[in-house]
C-alpha cells in the first residue's frame, strides 16, 4: 500500500469509477468519474481532529456494521491516501446546510463542500482489472439466522473483531452482552456449493475460518472452535501443515457435516443443528458464536463494470478468461486478475496480477517482435 | 501507443500490477472507488499459512 | 573513525513533529523540543505540526540550507512510512540522505502510552537523545548500482518454461530456453485431454511450440543441461552442456521452469504398473485407446497426505475427476469409482464438474485417513467413511492418483543457483504470500510445478508473473539497491566459511584465490546474519556499525536531563 502511494509513476485516483473505454488495445481512452472526498486530499493528513467533533454517525462500512463512525471519517487508520472523508448521505451539512463543524475545527483548511463529481479522461495503452470480491450476504441463507441472532457473525465480521484496530480493539466479545467468547462454530460452504445460491467453491474459506480459529486461541487459551465443513479445501503450499498444526496445536476440532440449521437459546447462544455422520444421528451444539464462512462473489458492480469496460462474464458473474489464458479477458488489451476472475488466494492473485502486468506492458511496450518475428522455414 | 496503464480496483492484485507496471518504468492510474486503497486485506487481521498480519 | 571526521563540527538539526494530536496529545513536544536543544553538538531545533506535509518537508530543507546542518534527526511516525520521504528532502537540501536518523516517538511512544504524558515525554526525550547519539557516527554513504545484461535464461521448457520464454521474447528480450530432453513440452507430452474442456494437450502443445518458433530471439537449446552459473542479478555468466559441447553466454536474469516428477508408487497398493497404474499412466493409455476395463477403481492421496509426506498434491483430483469422466464416455458400461479423502475441487468450474461427474454415473466413495484401502486380485475393499460399512469393489483396474514431488535433480540445480529449497524439497518462494515467484536471491524466479504443483491455467499465470518480475530490471537496465550491505575487513577474515554457509541470498562467497570472503553487494540484503556470526569480528554493516548501535544504547542508558 506504501509503495503504492509513493511511488512515483503511480497516480492514485480513489473515490473513482471506470465508465467507460472507447478504443482499442494501445490506444484506449477511459473516462472515469472521481466522486467528491469534500476534503482536500494535498491538505489532509488524517490528524482527527474534524471527526473528533462530528456530532453525526453512520454505519462503518469498513467494521461491517460492527459499530458506527462519523459522517466525516477515515476510512481505516493505515489507509492510502491517509485522508479523510465526507460521507454526504449521513453528513448534516448536505441535509440541512447547518453544522460545518470540521471546516471550522480543521486547521489546515481542508475541507470543501463545494467539490463535485469530476470527469477525467484517461489515454492508456491497457487496462487491468482488479476488482476483486465481496461476501455474499449471509442474511440470504436464512437457515443460518444471521440478522436475526446477534452472534451469528460472518467471517469478515470477526476479522474485523480480532483485528486490533477494530471495533473492539481485538476483543473476542458477543454483540449481544458483550461476555468473551469461549465456544466458537465456524460453519464452512454458507451459500456456497448451493444450488440454491451459489455452485461454486469459493476455495479460501476453508483456510481462514483454520485461520480465525487459531487467532482465537491465541486471543484466549480457552477458546475451543468447532469447524463444520464438507471438504477441506487445503491444496496450497503449506496448508495441509497448516490444518494439522491447528488440530495438534490449536486444539480446532473439525466435525464433518453441514448444518443443517441455527437456532437460539433464552441467553442467545447459537445452537448449531448438524447430522453426526458417525453416531447416525442428528445433534444440536450450543456455542456463543457462531461464524458463517459465506460464499465469496465477485464485487458489486461487477457487471456494470463489465459492461461499461465492454468485456464479458462467465456463467458465474466472474470476468470471463479462457482457462489456458487465464488474465486476457474477452477483450484485446482489457486484462483480469485476482478474485475478480477466479476464487484465487493472495499469491494466486499476486501472481496473476503480475501476469497481466507483463501483458498489458508487452502492448504498451509496443511487443516488437510481432513486427519481425516471422521465422523462415 | 498510449504510454500509460489503467489499473481498476486497488485491492492486493490491483496494488501488484501497479507497481510492477512502475516498476518497468510505465505510468499507471490506479483507480479505486474507496477512500483508500488497501482492499479486503486491509480488513484481514492476520493471512494463512504464515500468520502475519494482513497490512 | 578516522582523524579526518574526528575533527568535523557536528551540526545536528533536530525537527520534532506534532503529528496532529497523534503524537502532540500524549507528548509535550514542546519539552522534547527544548530538551533536544540541551544535547552537545545540536545546533537546531524546530518543531512542525506535520513533518510530512509539505511545510515540514520545506523546515527541514531550510534548516539544512540556513543552519549548515551535516546530520539531520526527525522525531516523528515510523521510518517505514517516511524515512525515504525525508531521506529523499535531506538529499534534495544537499546533505547525503545516509547522514538522517529517525526516531519512533509516535507508534512506540505516544500511540502506547496515551494514558500518561509524563512517562510518553520521557521516553520521548530518551529517544531523542539516543537518535543523536547514533546520528554523531552516522557516515554518508552511495547506493550501489550495476547494469544489467538484457537478456534472459529459462530453465525448463514445458508449459512454464514456454510462456515464461515467449513472454520475454515478445517484449524484446534475447532469451535462451534451456531443456534437458529432447523435445519441449515436459509434462504436456505425457497428458491426454486436459481439464476443464477436454482439449487435447496434443493441440495445445503444438501451438506452444510454434508459438516459440515465432521469435528469432527465443533460441530452444534442447538435450542441454545447466553446467554452471556465475554470477549475481543484472550479470550470470551461464555454462550449459549440450551434445555439441559446452556453451557458454551471458543472462541478466533467470528464470526456473524445472517442473515437478509424479511420484514412482512402488509399494502402494500393489503397484505393478500394469494392472495398478498411475494416472498419467492411464492418460498414456487412453491416448493410444487401450483402456479395456470396465471397473476401474481410482484411489486418491496414494502416497500424499501420509506421515511420510504431508501435503496435497492440489491438482489430482481433478485430474482423477477428469480422467473418470472420459473413461465413462468411452465406455458408458463401466462403472468407476473414486475413493477419496475430500475431493478438492476448488475454483469456479470445478465443483459443477465435480456434480456433473455424479451426473456421469462416477461413484465417489470416502475413505477414512488413517484406514486406506486394501488392494487385491481383481478387486478393491474400502471403508466406506459415511456409511461406517467395508465394501467390496470389482477391480480389472486400479489407477493411483500420486501427488507429484520434486525433481530429483533440483536439489542439484538449487545448489547451482545458490538458491533454497523448502522443507518437501520444492522451490522456497522471497514470501509464501506476496512474491511467490520470486527467489529470495534477487534476479532469479520460478514458475510452475517446480514451485508447487499447478495445473495447467496456473502454470501459466505464474509464468507470465516470473517474466514480468524478470522484465523489471532487465527494462531497467540497472539495478540500484540500497547501500545497507555487508562490509568485510580482509585483514581480519581467516576465511572459516561460516558466513557464507549462513547466508540465504547468497551474497557472501569466499574468494577463489585469497579465500576471504567477498561480499557481492547488490545481491546483500544487509540481514546481518554474516556480521553476528563471523567468529572473528571481521564483518560489520553499513548503517549498522557496532559502534553506531553502542552509541544509541549508552545513550539509552544516561538520564534524562
Amino acid at each position: 500500500m506504501m509503495d503504492a502511494g509513493r511511488h512515483p509513476n503511480i497516480e492514485l485516483l480513489t473515490l473513482s469509477e471506470v465508465m467507460d473505454l472507447e478504443g482499442e488495445a494501445g490506444r484506449f481512452t477511459a473516462t472515469v468519474v472521481k466522486h467528491p472526498r469534500y476534503v482536500d486530499e494535498s491538505r489532509c493528513t488524517a490528524c482527527g481532529d474534524c471527526l473528533a467533533k462530528c456530532p453525526y454517525k453512520a454505519e462503518d462500512d469498513f467494521n461491517l456494521g460492527l459499530e458506527k463512525r462519523k459522517a466525516i471519517y477515515v476510512y481505516f487508520p493505515q489507509g492510502v491516501p491517509s485522508c479523510a472523508t465526507i460521507d454526504r448521505e449521513a453528513c448534516q451539512y448536505f441535509k440541512t446546510g447547518k453544522c460545518k463543524v470540521c471546516e471550522k475545527v480543521c486547521n489546515r483548511e481542508a475541507v470543501n463542500f463545494e467539490e463535485r463529481d469530476r470527469e477525467i479522461r484517461l489515454d492508456v495503452g491497457a487496462v487491468i482489472v482488479a476488482t476483486g470480491f465481496e461476501p455474499y450476504p449471509a442474511g440470504k441463507v436464512t437457515q443460518f439466522g444471521f440478522g436475526k441472532y446477534p452472534n451469528v457473525l460472518t467471517s469478515m465480521q470477526f476479522e474485523r473483531m480480532s483485528n486490533a484496530t477494530g471495533p473492539t480493539g481485538g476483543k473476542l466479545v458477543r454483540p449481544s452482552d458483550g461476555r468473551h467468547v469461549k465456544r466458537i462454530a465456524f460453519l464452512q460452504c454458507v451459500g456456497s456449493r448451493d444450488a440454491r445460491h451459489k455452485r461454486f467453491c469459493s476455495a479460501v474459506c476453508c483456510m481462514h475460518s483454520t485461520k480465525e480459529a487459531m487467532v482465537a486461541r491465541e486471543h484466549d487459551h480457552e477458546v475451543e472452535s468447532f469447524i463444520f465443513y464438507t471438504d477441506m479445501r487445503a491444496a496450497g503450499k503449506g496448508f495441509q501443515e497448516y490444518i494439522e498444526r491447528a488440530v495438534s496445536d490449536y486444539g480446532v476440532k473439525y466435525v464433518r457435516a453441514r448444518a443443517g440449521e441455527v437456532s437460539q437459546d433464552e441467553e442467545k447462544n447459537p445452537v448449531i443443528w448438524f447430522e453426526n455422520i458417525d453416531e447416525k444421528r442428528v445433534e444440536a451444539m450450543v456455542v456463543d458464536m457462531c461464524v458463517l464462512a459465506t460464499s465469496l462473489v465477485p464485487s458489486a458492480g461487477t457487471e456494470g463494470l463489465a459492461n461499461a469496460l465492454g468485456i464479458e462474464l462467465d456463467e458465474y458473474g466472474f470476468f470471463a478468461t479462457d482457462p489456458f489464458s487465464p488474465v486476457e479477458s474477452s477483450r484485446p488489451g482489457v486484462f483480469v486478475c485476482g478474485y475478480a476472475e477466479a476464487p484465487l488466494d493472495i499469491p494466486e492473485s499476486v501472481a496473476q496480477a503480475s501476469g497481466a502486468a507483463g501483458k498489458a506492458a508487452e502492448i504498451i511496450f509496443g511487443a516488437p517482435n510481432l513486427v519481425k518475428s516471422e521465422r523462415s522455414g | 501507443m498510449n504510454k500509460e496503464a489503467l489499473v481498476i480496483g486497488g485491492g492486493v492484485a490491483g496494488i501488484q500490477a501497479a507497481l510492477d507496471l512502475a516498476d518497468m518504468g510505465l505510468k499507471v492510474h490506479l483507480v479505486e472507488r474507496a477512500p483508500s486503497i488497501g482492499g479486503r486485506m486491509a480488513q484481514l487481521d492476520k493471512t494463512f499459512p504464515t500468520n502475519d498480519c494482513s497490512i | 573513525m578516522s582523524a579526518q571526521e574526528k575533527k568535523e563540527d557536528l551540526r545536528i538539526g533536530v525537527f520534532v513533529c506534532h503529528c496532529g494530536s497523534n503524537i502532540a496529545g500524549f507528548v509535550d513536544v514542546a519539552a522534547v523540543a527544548e530538551y533536544a536543544r540541551s544535547l552537545p553538538d545540536v545546533a537546531f531545533v524546530d518543531e512542525n505540526m506535520y513533518s510530512c506535509a509539505d511545510s515540514g518537508l520545506k523546515a527541514i530543507a531550510s534548516g539544512v540550507e540556513k543552519e549548515k546542518l551535516n546530520r539531520v534527526v526527525v522525531a516523528a511516525c515510523t521510518p517505514v512510512t517516511h524515512e525515504p520521504l525525508f531521506r529523499g528532502t535531506c538529499q534534495g537540501a544537499g546533505l547525503n540522505p545516509y547522514l538522517f536518523e529517525f526516531a519512533n516517538i509516535r507508534d512506540q511512544c505516544s500511540w502506547v502510552h496515551q494514558k500518561d504524558k509524563g512517562s510518553g515525554t520521557s521516553k520521548a526525550k530518551d529517544l531523542v537523545r539516543m537518535a543523536v547519539a547514533r546520528a554523531r557516527m552516522l557516515r554518508p554513504l552511495e547506493k550501489i548500482g550495476v547494469d544489467v545484461t538484457r537478456s534472459a535464461l529459462v530453465i525448463g521448457g514445458g508449459v512454464s518454461g514456454m510462456t515464461a520464454a515467449v513472454a520475454l521474447a515478445r517484449m524484446g528480450f534475447d532469451v535462451k530456453l534451456v531443456e534437458k530432453e529432447e523435445r519441449l513440452g515436459g509434462m504436456l507430452r505425457s497428458l491426454h485431454k486436459l481439464y476443464p474442456d477436454s482439449r487435447n494437450s496434443r493441440d495445445v502443445l503444438a501451438a506452444m511450440e510454434q508459438e516459440v518458433q515465432r521469435y528469432p530471439n527465443l533460441e530452444v537449446l534442447t538435450r542441454a543441461e545447466i553446467a554452471t552459473v556465475d554470477g549475481f542479478i543484472g550479470n550470470y555468466k551461464i555454462s550449459v552442456s549440450t551434445p555439441e559441447g559446452e556453451k557458454e553466454f551471458d543472462a541478466g536474469a533467470i528464470i526456473v521452469a524445472t517442473g515437478a516428477s509424479p511420484l514412482e508408487p512402488s509399494g502402494l497398493f500393489g503397484y505393478d504398473g500394469k494392472r495398478v497404474i498411475t494416472q498419467l499412466e492411464l492418460e498414456s493409455r487412453m491416448k493410444k485407446g487401450e483402456v479395456k476395463a470396465s471397473n476401474i477403481v481410482m484411489i486418491q492421496c496414494a502416497g500424499a497426505r501420509i506421515p511420510e509426506r504431508r501435503y496435497c498434491s492440489r491438482i489430482c483430483c481433478t485430474e482423477a475427476v477428469k480422467n473418470a469422466r472420459l473413461l465413462r464416455q468411452i465406455n458408458p458400461e463401466s462403472a468407476i469409482y473414486i475413493l477419496h479423502r475430500g475431493i478438492q475441487t476448488y475454483d469456479t468450474e470445478f465443483e459443477d464438474f465435480y456434480k456433473n461427474a455424479r451426473g456421469d454415473l462416477v461413484y465417489f466413495i470416502r475413505y477414512p485417513d488413517d484406514l486406506p484401502p486394501a488392494v487385491d486380485e481383481g478387486k478393491v475393499t474400502v471403508r466406506d467413511a459415511t456409511m461406517g460399512e467395508d465394501l467390496e469393489l470389482e477391480a480389472d483396474l486400479v489407477v493411483l492418483s500420486t501427488p507429484l514431488v520434486p525433481r530429483s535433480d533440483s536439489e542439484v540445480l538449487a545448489r547451482q543457483l545458490r538458491v533454497s529449497q523448502d522443507a518437501n524439497g520444492f522451490m522456497l518462494e522471497a514470501h509464501v504470500k506476496l512474491r511467490p515467484v520470486d527467489f529470495a536471491t534477487d534476479g532469479i524466479f520460478m514458475a510452475g510445478c517446480c514451485h508447487w504443483p499447478a495445473h495447467v491455467g496456473e502454470s501459466v499465470s505464474q509464468a507470465l508473473a516470473a517474466a514480468s518480475h524478470a522484465s523489471i530490471p532487465l527494462t531497467a537496465g540497472r539495478v540500484t539497491v540500497e547501500p545497507v550491505v555487508s562490509v568485510v575487513d580482509s585483514n581480519l577474515c581467516t576465511g572459516c566459511g561460516t558466513c557464507t554457509d549462513n547466508c540465504p541470498y547468497g551474497a557472501i562467497n569466499k574468494d577463489e584465490v585469497s579465500h576471504k570472503a567477498i561480499v557481492t553487494d547488490v545481491i546483500c540484503k544487509g540481514c546481518g546474519i554474516c556480521a553476528t556470526n563471523c567468529p572473528e569480528g571481521a564483518i560489520t554493516i553499513n548503517h549498522y556499525r557496532p559502534d553506531q548501535i553502542m552509541a544509541q544504547v549508552r545513550a539509552a542508558f544516561e538520564e534524562t536531563a
